[in-house]
């Protein structure tokens, strides 16, 4: 994405710094007129036009999604490096809150992960064309709270001790050690992509375990 | 089309019937061959008295067991979608020329019931128990089914053993511990598991695998895709580059085995963060710029041939081996 067209007098910055009354419908001739001509913009503010159309027909009962959805979400965007420790990157200010103000104003349907994995879509394409990816070393809160999720989930999990229950822990406990590894890792090569990659994808597969210990845990009878 | 639900939990008193005098006739036979008349007579009603009693035990001991078997036919058309969701068994599906799926079921005891419905041309099996007194490990069910060639297969089978033979359609297949084990199939077959090895022999389409802690050995393949993720697993490659395939393997710890022949064309890009790289191949230094991750860790690039298929090998601190086929 250019950081400015030349025909508008508006750059893509400030663009999605007004998406939020863009998507409102209060859209200024400027912003108009940046839209024509970059793509990129376009295409973002159709995504998100598309995802807030689509959302409210996917609505069923507007159950609350799992904690390990959000944990996901979370890792996700953390990868992506949209946030960091808990917060949201503050570079572009707009962020938070128009991200925030969408989540909250989309309803969280049954098919949550219908539009989780748009929102990994569109936040995978700003993070890339806005530059937000950073090779800053993390600090692994994330880490935590899978800890925290992990109690959870294998607190609620039922008492069997079925081969499938034994085979979720004994894997847990791998994925905990090499999560640990690539984290000394990360700790003494921060700019090892490569090792960041292997964190983030033991962090998903320790979601993954979770979200299957907590289904488990569910009465399934 | 047969849409009736099934449910034959016990075998016919003539199919016990027959099973009893299968196996007093031929006891008979033996002794009247080779006995005297009186005595052999006499050895016959002993026998043939002892074969109803054994009968009679078989019966009483293996009702409890039979009384849940379940066996069904359903006529399909042309890729059938077969879903299947067992907690614990062994799974066997093999393809047929037949335009239908039989499914044979045996649970493990009375307390646990399969569902066997068709709906359009799709058939789902289910295990589920049927009181809550189950212990986990009792809910258990093994399967035998016969499948056409172009069906389509999603199983869920969290413990036991998968295994499925010359199936050609798509596959999905999920297991927690359960191995899975394919031969001679095709279409985009994806599996997960959780510590459940996987083998695939002869398979061809495009194969997507992962798991945390499963070995997995890719025998005489010829995919043209390739994507294989274990953790704490070995993986072994024997088959075909074949161009324009891609082929990506990816573990943490572990050994990942790569077998190449002399007329193989290939792109290598071999990396281990924190282990070893072994090769065997006469590799043509890249002339574009290296990887971004080669200045961490062991790392190799070089095309083999022309390269025409790419072939990414990673591995956290596990060792990678590029080692000519025998």
């Amino acid at each position: 994405m250019a950081a400015r067209t030349e025909m508008s007098t508006m750059g893509c910055n400030e663009f999605i710094g007004q998406l939020e009354d863009w998507l409102d419908g209060n859209r200024h001739p400027d912003a108009r007129t940046h839209a024509r001509e970059c793509p990129s913009c376009r295409s973002v503010a159709a995504d998100f036009d598309d995802i807030r159309g689509v959302a409210p027909a996917l609505m069923v009962a507007d159950p609350e999604p799992s904690p390990e959805l959000w944990i996901r979400l979370r890792a996700q965007l953390e990868q992506e490096g949209i946030i960091r420790d808990g917060e949201s990157v503050r570079t572009n200010a707009w962020t938070p809150a128009w991200l925030d103000r969408l989540l909250v104003a989309i309803p969280r349907p049954a098919l949550a992960g219908a539009y989780l994995a748009a929102l990994f879509a569109v936040a995978f394409g700003l993070s890339t064309a806005l530059g937000l990816r950073t090779p800053e070393s993390p600090n692994f809160a994330l880490s935590a709270q899978l800890d925290s999720a992990e109690q959870t989930a294998s607190s609620s999990m039922r008492d069997g001790k079925s081969l499938a229950s034994a085979s979720l822990h004994e894997n847990l406990a791998i994925v905990d050690n090499y999560i640990a590894l690539c984290e000394n890792s990360v700790r003494e090569e921060p700019d090892n992509e490569a090792a960041r990659d292997y964190l983030y994808q033991a962090y998903q597969q320790k979601a993954d375990l979770i979200s299957q210990m907590t289904e488990r845990g569910e009465p399934s009878r | 089309m047969n849409t009736q639900p099934i449910y034959m939990r016990n075998l016919s008193k003539s199919l016990y019937t027959g099973l009893c005098s299968r196996l007093g006739q031929p006891l008979s036979r033996k002794i009247l061959r080779n006995g005297g008349r009186s005595a052999a007579a006499r050895k016959t009603a002993g026998l043939k008295a002892a074969g109803w009693l054994a009968c009679g035990f078989l019966i009483v001991g293996a009702a409890p067991a039979w009384a849940d078997h379940v066996e069904k036919h359903f006529k399909v058309d042309s890729r059938p979608v077969i879903t299947l969701h067992n907690p614990n068994g062994a799974v066997t599906v093999k393809a047929w020329t037949n335009s239908e799926v039989m499914v044979i079921a045996s649970p493990a005891s009375s307390d646990v019931e399969v569902d066997v419905e068709q709906t359009g041309n799709r058939v789902d099996i289910m295990t589920h128990p049927t009181s809550d007194s189950v212990a986990d490990d009792e809910l258990r069910a093994d399967f035998e089914i016969r499948v056409p060639q172009d069906a389509e297969l999603q199983i869920h089978d969290d413990s036991g053993a998968v295994s499925v033979n010359s199936v050609l359609g798509d596959m999905n297949v999920e297991t927690v511990g359960a191995g899975v084990d394919l031969s001679d199939a095709a279409g985009y077959l994806s599996v997960k598991t959780i510590g459940g090895s996987f083998q695939c022999l002869r398979c061809a389409g495009q194969v997507e695998v992962s798991s945390i802690s499963g070995n997995f050995r890719l025998l005489d393949m010829r995919s043209y895709h390739v994507r294989a993720q274990t953790s704490k697993g070995n993986i072994l490659f024997n088959g075909e580059f074949i161009p324009n395939g891609f082929y990506d393997l990816k573990n943490y710890s572990g050994v990942i085995e790569v077998r190449f022949s002399p007329g193989d064309s290939f792109d290598l890009s071999a990396t281990s963060l924190k282990g070893k790289v072994n090769n065997e191949a006469k590799l043509i230094p890249p002339t574009h710029q290296q990887h971004f991750y080669s200045r961490f860790g062991n790392s190799l690039f070089g095309s083999f041939n022309s390269g025409r298929a790419k072939v990414e090998l990673s591995s956290f601190d596990g060792t990678i081996n590029i080692l000519k086929r025998n």
